[in-house]
């Protein structure tokens, strides 16, 4: 089946009475990964549901290719979804759950078996056919749930936190994995995650999701470097923010924060004039594997930044962010393009 | 400052063993005692008399007899509960698959509420109510006749095998239907889903993956229906009249009006082994799949 491109148009849900999404408008090219990347309970896994028609919408339209496909039941959508908790049935062994969505097809027995082989060596599991479910591991699991979505070669692949139940060396492994065979496949993925690591390793384009809206709609590189408001900055990783001061490097015209990242802020380095310069106390000083944490208490704000060395408490020490690291934000916590850049905000 | 290593703590005392496996059996014993007497001695015992003549000398006379006289019986009461099972397990499974896929939630709320009724309703009223909706002149023929779907005179009366069927099959449904739609309502959502995500339609979900799953509940639900049918005296009683009939009243018949307790418990013989069967059955199936699992 052909790759097809998704289109979200005004799409608002409501539950119980409550809105969970409100008016999301989003355009996915065919053959692209997008992820939907937002805290607990931002609606990102309400939407997916509502693209696989497990959610009913209050409002708008869904359309897959061409066709909308917002009133259909979801065994009519051809949407493939892989579930948080993978949901392979367990009265099947692994050939029967993988060959499950080709008899509902009406696929005869021999070519099941020819395509279930196919997809069991493509996902280095061959062999398997005979086994329970039960027996296998949380990757392996994962990667049956994997191939019985791809088993019937879906025009749009939805990942519900696919790798969350696996171990931090597996989920890294398979991340790898995922995007080279969604590469290779060229299928429309969207992928809900809660891991910024995650979308920003796999992703082509990111989908910022807060209390039920899109905050900013993104490629990793341009949503890592210009989060769209402090909020978006924190989720992202930028986890100190200083008051703006003269003698600071220039920012965006009306810029009245900096955030920055503690791994890109410095200890007692010889001081360069265009960076961003902070003294102040050592409070807390952290030992972190590739170096030590360091926390800093300036003029009421509590700063964090990186050094090789242990730094002894209730020293006074200098901290310099270089200017390509500082993240500039307006007095509305919203960011602040630097002078000479315009940057796409959502 | 005291640090927790310099603090010597009492060891905890061990409660003795003695005491401990004495409060054990206490608290078994009257369970126990309850089982050993009211139901181990006299199945022992029914056993026993099923295989002894007046003298107290072993015969299998009583088994012979018993199939001679009450063959048809014996076949009649499986043929009965064959049909109410059958009845039941359609019925139970349609029911239990709309509570758990039903798309109209108000539909799903009302079939919820309503399907539970016949369990707090006794087997002597479910007979009441099956004489006075069933007869010739009961409610059902009544309300067929004034619709103008039946003539008076072609009016005939359900107070056979087919009234036992039916009595039995709406005494039952409700219990069935509560334990598998429990079991169906525990099964992780998500497989419902994954199933309709690949293009199964809710029958298809319901066939092929929900009740495969809960089809050992299913098991029990029957197995303690066909008992509870196999036991049941007064609705046979109320609905049949004359021969054959189900083995219960025919055990009735012959303790009350000929004392004579070596047939009576040569029938029991055949209840029992009927449901030792069924369990039997469902025992391998399960541990075929524990097996395969």
């Amino acid at each position: 089946m052909r790759t097809e491109a998704l289109a979200l148009n005004d799409v608002t849900i409501d539950l119980r009475q409550q809105r969970i999404l409100e008016s999301i408008h989003l355009d996915v090219e065919p053959g692209s990964f997008t992820c939907l990347l937002g805290p607990s309970g931002c609606g990102k896994t309400t939407l997916l549901r509502a693209i696989a028609g497990f959610t009913p919408l209050s409002r708008g339209d869904i359309r897959l290719g061409s066709k909308s496909i917002a009133h259909l039941p979801p065994e009519k959508r051809q949407t493939a979804m892989v579930f948080q908790s993978y949901a392979l049935w367990p009265h099947m062994s692994v050939g029967d759950n993988l060959g499950y969505p080709l008899k509902l097809r009406g696929i005869s027995r021999a070519e099941r078996q020819q395509r279930v082989a196919k997809i069991l060596a493509r996902l280095e599991l061959s062999g398997f056919e005979n086994r329970a479910v039960t027996q296998l591991s949380g990757g392996q699991r994962q990667r049956v749930a994997l191939g019985r979505a791809l088993i019937i070669d879906p025009p749009l692949l939805l990942l519900d936190e696919p790798l969350s139940n696996l171990d931090a060396a597996i989920r890294r492994n398979l991340r790898g994995e995922l995007r080279r065979l969604q590469k290779s496949l060229g299928i429309t993925t969207i992928m809900v995650t809660h891991d910024q690591e995650e979308a920003l390793q796999m992703a082509d384009q990111i989908v910022l999701m807060r209390a039920g809206e899109i905050v900013q709609v993104a490629s990793p590189q341009h949503l890592y470097h210009h989060p769209a408001d402090i909020a978006a900055a924190r989720f992202l990783g930028v986890d100190n923010t200083v008051s703006c001061e003269e003698h600071d490097p220039p920012s965006a015209r009306g810029a009245t924060k900096f955030g920055f990242r503690t791994q890109d802020a410095v200890i007692n380095m010889p001081l360069n004039a265009a960076a961003l310069t902070r003294k102040g106390r050592v409070t807390d000083c952290l030992y972190t594997g590739n170096g030590y944490q360091v926390s800093l208490s300036t003029d009421g704000e509590e700063l964090c930044a990186t050094t090789a060395s242990p730094i002894a408490l209730g020293t006074f020490a200098t901290l310099q962010v270089p200017e390509s690291a500082l993240i500039s934000f307006g007095p509305d916590d919203r960011h602040m393009p630097p002078l000479d850049r315009h940057e796409d905000i959502a | 400052m005291t640090t927790l290593s310099s603090r010597t703590y009492p060891p905890i005392a061990a409660r003795k063993p003695f005491i401990q496996s004495a409060l054990g059996t206490l608290l078994v014993l009257p369970a126990l005692t309850a089982i050993a007497l009211l139901y181990a001695l006299p199945l022992a015992r029914s056993l026993v008399t099923a295989f002894r003549d007046s003298n107290g000398a072993w015969t299998t006379e009583h088994i012979a007899r018993a199939f001679s006289l009450y063959g048809r019986d014996i076949l009649f009461s499986i043929g009965v509960v064959s049909a109410s099972l059958a009845l039941i397990t359609v019925i139970s499974i349609a029911i239990a698959g709309y509570l758990v896929l039903g798309t109209t939630p108000w539909a799903v709320r009302m079939l919820r509420w309503l399907y539970r009724w016949p369990l707090f309703i006794p087997f002597v009223v479910s007979g009441q109510l099956a004489r006075s909706f069933l007869s010739t002149n009961g409610m059902m023929n009544g309300v067929l006749v004034e619709t103008g779907l039946l003539t008076a005179a072609n009016a005939q009366s359900f107070l056979d095998w087919r009234g036992l069927v039916l009595t039995f099959a709406w005494k039952q449904i409700p219990f069935v239907t509560l334990l598998l739609a429990g079991a169906m309502a525990a099964i992780d959502r998500s497989h419902i889903e994954a199933a309709r995500n690949m293009g199964a339609g809710r029958l298809r979900c319901l066939f092929n993956i929900l009740l495969p799953q809960a089809a050992p509940t299913l098991w029990v639900g029957l197995i303690l229906s066909l008992v509870a049918m196999l036991s049941v005296l007064s609705v046979p009683l109320m609905l049949i009249a004359g021969n054959p009939t189900m083995m219960t009243s025919m055990m009735a018949h012959r303790i009350t009006y000929y004392g004579d307790y070596g047939i009576a418990n040569a029938l029991g013989l055949f209840s029992y082994a009927l449901t030792a069967f069924t369990a039997w059955v469902y025992l391998r199936l399960t541990l075929r799949r524990e097996a395969t699992a």
